[in-house]
């Protein structure tokens, strides 16, 4: 299986009742003593993509293996577009829309 | 009283508190702007955090400290402490071998500087020895390719003390300060917890391992009764520059207190201080530079985790310890205490040490990087892993200090007022 990159959006109470509705509560990871996470994925070309398009960002290869210090609104966005879809690889959708402006 | 520092020699105190005799005798004196970078570390020179040091290292001591990790007296030794200036400003002010010179912060006069060298060093080899690596994404080593021209070695005297603005007041402390402290305490055995963040329960049970490990094989009834203990938790928070992304100080100062003022500490067993000094992130051998500075505060033990100092994958994770391991007893005066981390394993049901739990597939490990990734995402942690009146705190000075974030933003960057300021005199 090709490596992926992951970007990991931490979820809340509420986000955890959308992403029941939507179906997707079965994708979540449980880490940190019950702390979920949607782990999104990205390939290395989408990885790359990123880091440019959000300079502020990095990723970690040191610890977490992911994709770290995104903005708020970014991880929101792409959080929004994995229940809009009821999936989570969307990153190629994200990078189009954001690459649109 | 005469305290002894790193190396057993007396402690440096080059300090002329008295304001009128500071006036008389930087009278006359060409004047010179520090950066904030020496600015702080002439402070941190003239009270004595860098004991033996008295002032800015001269060629020798450079080069000693680089190829040996001792100074030429043989003193261990981890980072040089330079003063760095242009060709420019040296022909600009003047400045030749055998001036003295007031250096001024602010606009105000900050330290007298004895200039007994001026010298160049390479600064790739200054970065080999001292980081083990040339490449420039390394922060320290950009710090020392952006060194400018030359450097200026020579003694330095702190004629004007820094104003340490709120809510760092309480928490900087000199080195006498903090030995006066410890002796009002009775603590007799004090480990130090390095830190540059803000607390998870991770950090808090490393914190609580290196304390009785310290305590070692002191009587506990010495332990037991609330104002008769006799071992101590330094926090000692490291504030100067900051990055995009690393917590800001008043959240790690403040959330540090709090572990104690929330009684998850007791509260004659926990002190939080800070000590100003810009991270080199060179791994070992700041972690030897961290035991030194913390040997000058009076401390006896120093804890040690995983990755000491360290940045991305440079230095393997216990490579700090390898190093302190190799140095002999009677050179270092403090004692490392070697720790592991801690995680959370769901089958017992609690945070645990990773050398005890037998669970190892099922440990869910802490990291930073991803406590800041949660609070970052606006989700609060569960108690286990982070204490609530912890995290009430962060929230509190993201809107106080931060400008929204517990974390440094370009605007925080911008805009935050700097820890210290120098007054007129």
């Amino acid at each position: 299986m090709a490596e992926t990159y992951p970007i990991n959006i931490w979820i809340n109470e509420e986000r955890y009742k959308e992403l029941q509705a939507a179906g997707l509560d079965h994708l979540l990871k449980e880490e940190l003593a019950g702390m979920k996470v949607l782990v999104v994925p990205c390939t290395a070309e989408q990885r790359d993509k990123i880091l440019k398009l959000f300079p502020m960002a990095k990723y970690d290869e040191a610890t977490t293996k992911s994709i770290e210090l995104l903005p708020k609104h970014v991880k929101d966005k792409i959080y929004q577009l994995c229940v809009a879809r009821k999936r989570v690889d969307v990153i190629d959708e994200f990078l189009k829309s954001v690459e649109k402006g | 009283m005469e305290y002894t520092g790193h190396g057993g020699k007396p402690l440096v105190e080059r300090v002329i508190t008295d304001k009128a005799e500071a006036k008389k005798r930087i009278q006359g004196l060409k004047q010179v702007p520090a950066s904030r970078q020496m600015a702080t570390e002439a402070i941190g020179l003239a009270y004595g955090f860098f004991s033996p040091l008295e002032g800015f290292m001269k060629k020798a001591d450079v080069e000693s400290t680089c190829k040996k990790m001792e100074l030429t007296d043989g003193t261990i030794w981890g980072i040089p402490i330079v003063y760095d200036i242009s060709d420019k400003e040296i022909a600009d002010y003047g400045i030749k071998e055998g001036d003295t010179v007031c250096l001024t912060y602010d606009g105000n006069p900050l330290a007298i500087f004895e200039i007994e060298e001026i010298f160049s060093y390479n600064k790739e080899e200054f970065a080999q020895d001292v980081y083990g690596t040339k490449e420039e994404k390394h922060p320290g080593v950009k710090r020392t390719f952006n060194y400018k021209d030359k450097f200026l070695g020579g003694k330095i005297t702190l004629v004007n003390e820094p104003k340490v603005r709120e809510p760092f007041t309480p928490y900087f402390l000199t080195p006498r300060q903090h030995r006066e402290k410890f002796k009002e305490k009775n603590w007799i055995k004090i480990v130090a917890h390095q830190t540059r963040n803000v607390p998870h329960s991770g950090h808090e049970w490393l914190m609580k391992h290196a304390y009785i490990a310290a305590h070692g094989d002191s009587p506990v009834e010495q332990m037991e009764t609330m104002g008769k203990a006799i071992s101590g938790i330094l926090v000692n928070c490291i504030v100067g520059e900051k990055r995009v992304g690393d917590y800001i100080d008043e959240a790690i100062v403040l959330t540090q207190d709090e572990l104690r003022k929330a009684g998850y500490f007791r509260e004659d067993i926990h002190m939080v201080s800070m000590t100003f000094w810009d991270m080199r992130y060179a791994g070992p051998r700041e972690a030897v530079h961290h035991a030194i500075i913390r040997t000058n505060l009076g401390l006896t033990h120093h804890m040690f985790g995983r990755d000491h100092a360290g940045v991305g994958t440079y230095y393997h994770s216990y490579q700090a310890h390898h190093l302190l391991m190799s140095i002999p007893k009677e050179k270092l005066n403090i004692t490392p205490i070697y720790v592991l981390e801690w995680a959370y394993c769901p089958h017992c049901g609690e945070v645990t040490c990773i050398g005890l739990c037998g669970h190892w597939n099922e440990l869910q490990k802490f990291s930073g990087t991803k406590i800041r990734s949660i609070i970052m995402d606006g989700v609060k942690p569960t108690r286990l892993i982070f204490r609530p009146e912890v995290f009430d705190v962060v929230m509190e000075t993201a809107e106080k200090y931060g400008f929204g974030s517990p974390f440094v933003t370009e605007e925080y960057l911008a805009k935050a007022k700097p820890a210290f300021t120098i007054e007129p005199l």
